[in-house]
């Protein structure tokens, strides 16, 4: 039986900032969703099913927060549910959305969500609930501290030094500067990087991601609803999904099964979607990628996972300008995480970025050419992995 | 629209009320996994993906299923988690499987009690500006629904007493609440439910039998606000009828299910439930309950697990109803069953529900 192939034929984001007090939390959804079905040129009413995106419910202070947002997605008596696999919780939604057409469920459905990250107060409080209350909270364990370790860890197996780290950090500000929905956007220094306050070693405050608050929405749609209406889609071709342990200390020391300087499962997730899609040789067949990336040592072992690299490699090939807009294969175009991060869209906003790159449509921060695209979520600790393939 | 792919369910397991006996929630989930996997006759090894439900308030992490990927076999595996409701997850493992990409799913949902308040975690899901300080939990939410069905039904009170007295008594009270009385709920206990489903296809190469076919599945939602709702309707409820019942071809719905398993948090909701459904309509509720037809073993077969009336695993409530009606097709549960169905409802005066109808026949 062939599969009813899956596209996209609606994005919305937000003007991503650091507060957004003009507007409340389901205000926020709304606005990606006018937006998004703005693009698709379609009215609530056409929409049969939503997918919500929200990541911790502690991060808006509202438990559920998600069945306060069913009138902001226009859900009411609709099908509905909500995904959260934390950092990853966007492209997961996404993922779940096109279950429900290749499923046969539905012709068009919506994912959306939104986030307050700017406003919750301290996000690393909030994250620091995510792991075990008797081991390993009171450490204190946080996302920034967790992918320091990874940091230290890779920075030893392979190289990679501070300045490299502020490397990604500049490449990412200066695509940003192009974006005009990217949280921050001013151009930066490697020295300025360098002499940025220490979060966590080796992570100072320009290695990391702003908290942000903004709203994504997709609409995805099944290929006899975009031949019946000759509309213009980016197909999904690829999806892929991987998980790794829930304890850290499973990835270190003696005994580990995954190393966590790397990305092991995020490298599985992405042969899983590349065995979907078709695609044996990412390096020449890859064209542009958004990869979550809140940290700025965590690029390099993204780029190696998605295959962009060998294992190690992709630190020289930063430096040498290989994933910058006009190299081989741009990294972050639109300046990625570590520009922007309202977590329960962010991943979401990576598919949605690498959308809009073969649709041709990024605007200032346009691929030239690009008409394959590649997208990566992460969450809980380094620890759900979902990944995307489109094409034009 | 019907599923590309015809899905049964092949093993299950209930841990309800779950007796822990010092083992952590992982310890616990573990060895639900793997009665589930022993039913089916299964291993880890034959499951290509995992959907989890959890609610972080009542778990008190954020993003509770994070604990659950080892012990329910996630790593290296793919985990995708439905916070919003348990039975969600079994929609999700569904349509997953129904896409041809994945040929089994496991299903894993958890509701634990050691919360300080479970009243407190439930008031967490209030808006903060107009609904929180109220206090509004579920309880309050349930008997704000009652109040609303009492004015619209001459003599609800009594039917509703009536419906829960039919029914035997049970051992366990919850604290009462405005037209809710003693024995019409239970109060909440830790539990544990799993269930594996997959295609047709690799039923029939692993020569399995008693399978509970899914007919039909149906899911919406109300809006959030309850002061946008009259609670004594339930719209969401009859789009996730009309998509459940469609697929299925009922057309006859009080007779045609052999078992009932339908949420049940009071009176109240069952009987909404019922009306809704079609199978006891509001002017045939007193003479149903005269008839028995809700007692145990009255000829509706109105929830035989006893419900989260007899056992109330809050937050996966609708998977285990989910589970319990598959059983019945099964053969695995004392009640044998052609045609069963189940219904799922959670949130403030059940905001959520789902309906799921298995068969026998493939």
């Amino acid at each position: 039986m062939t599969n009813p192939r899956v596209g996209i034929i609606g994005i919305g984001q937000s003007a991503f900032r650091a507060r957004r007090d003009d507007a409340s939390y389901p205000d926020l959804v709304r606005e990606a969703v006018n937006l998004a079905l703005a693009d698709a040129q379609l009215e609530l009413d056409d929409i049969e099913a939503i997918v919500y995106s929200l990541s911790p419910d502690a991060m808006v202070g509202i438990g559920n927060a998600e069945r306060l947002g069913v009138d902001a997605v226009g859900a009411r008596n609709k099908r509905f549910l909500r995904i959260n696999t934390g950092g990853a919780t966007g492209i997961s939604s996404v993922a779940a959305a096109y279950y429900h057409i290749a499923a046969g469920a539905c012709d068009v459905i919506m994912t959306a969500g939104a986030d307050k990250v700017g406003e919750c107060g301290d996000s690393q409080t909030v994250l620091n609930k995510i792991w075990d209350p008797t081991y390993e909270r009171s450490l204190p364990l946080g996302t920034i501290t967790m992918l320091a370790m990874s940091g230290i860890r890779y920075a030893h197996k392979y190289g990679m030094s501070e300045e490299d780290m502020a490397g990604v950090v500049v490449k990412n500000r200066r695509h940003a500067s192009l974006n005009p929905n990217a949280h921050l956007s001013k151009q930066t220094t490697i020295e300025e990087v360098m002499t940025s306050r220490y979060i966590s070693w080796p992570i100072k405050l320009f290695d990391c991601c702003p908290q942000s608050s903004g709203g994504g929405a997709i609409v995805l749609a099944s290929e006899k609803y975009i031949k019946d209406r000759k509309l213009d889609a980016v197909w999904i071709t690829g999806v892929g999904h991987c998980s790794e342990s829930y304890y850290l200390g499973d990835r270190m020391g003696r005994g580990f099964m995954a190393d966590h300087a790397d990305a092991h499962a995020l490298g599985e997730s992405f042969k899983r979607a590349y065995k979907m899609a078709g695609i044996t040789d990412p390096q020449k067949q890859v064209h542009v990628a958004e990869l979550y990336a809140p940290f700025s040592n965590t690029e390099f072992h993204s780029i190696e996972a998605a295959g962009l690299s060998g294992l190690g490699q992709s630190v020289p090939e930063l430096r040498a300008g290989r994933f910058n807009i006009g190299g081989e294969i741009p990294v972050n175009a639109s300046g990625g995480t570590l520009c922007t991060n309202a977590i329960a869209v962010t991943a979401m906003i990576r598919l949605a970025e690498a959308a809009l790159q073969v649709r041709g449509t990024a605007g200032g921060h346009q691929v030239k050419g690009a008409r394959v695209g590649i997208a990566s979520g992460n969450g809980g600790d380094h620890q759900f992995f979902g990944t995307m393939v489109v094409e034009a | 629209m019907p599923l590309n792919r015809r899905i049964g369910v092949i093993g299950s397991a209930i841990s309800v009320p779950a007796e822990p006996n010092g083992q952590s929630l992982e310890e616990l989930l573990y060895e639900l996994v793997q009665s589930a996997l022993r039913d089916a006759h299964l291993t880890i090894d034959d499951i290509d993906g995992i959907i989890v439900a959890a609610n972080d308030q009542y778990d008190g992490r954020a993003i509770a299923v994070m604990a659950a990927s080892g012990s329910v076999g996630g790593v290296d595996r793919d985990i995708l988690s439905t916070p919003s409701a348990s039975d969600h997850a079994f929609v999700m493992g569904v349509l997953r499987v129904a896409t041809g990409q994945y040929r089994t799913q496991l299903i894993v949902s958890w509701s634990p009690t050691e919360v300080h308040s479970i009243a407190e975690a439930q008031r967490l899901a209030a808006d903060p500006y107009f609904h929180r300080r109220l206090p509004l939990d579920d309880m309050a939410s349930f008997s704000l629904q009652a109040s609303v069905l009492d004015s619209k039904v001459a003599g609800a009170e009594q039917i509703a007493a009536d419906f829960n007295a039919s029914r035997g008594s049970v051992g366990s009270h919850q604290a009462k609440r405005s037209l809710i009385s003693d024995g019409m709920s239970s109060p909440p206990v830790t539990g544990a439910v799993a269930l594996i489903v997959a295609d047709a296809d690799f039923i029939a190469e692993h020569g399995m039998k008693n399978i509970a076919w899914l007919k039909g599945m149906g899911w919406a939602t109300e809006t959030g606000f309850l002061g946008d709702r009259d609670l004594s309707t339930a719209p969401a409820l009859e789009a996730a009828r009309d998509q459940a019942y469609g697929e299925a071809g009922i057309t006859d719905p009080r007779h045609a299910f052999n078992a009932l398993e339908i949420a049940d948090p009071t009176p109240y909701q069952s009987l909404i439930v019922l009306d809704v459904l079609g199978i006891s309509k509001r002017a045939d509720w007193e003479k149903d309950i005269a008839a028995g037809a809700f007692a145990p073993g009255g000829k509706l077969n109105f929830n035989p697990s006893g419900g989260a009336r007899a056992a109330n695993p809050v937050f996966c409530t609708g998977l285990r109803s989910i589970v319990e009606a598959a059983n019945h097709v099964r053969g695995a549960a004392s009640s044998q069953a052609e045609f069963a169905l189940a219904h799922a409802a959670s949130g403030f005066a059940m905001q959520y529900h789902g309906v799921f109808i298995f068969g026998t026949q493939n």
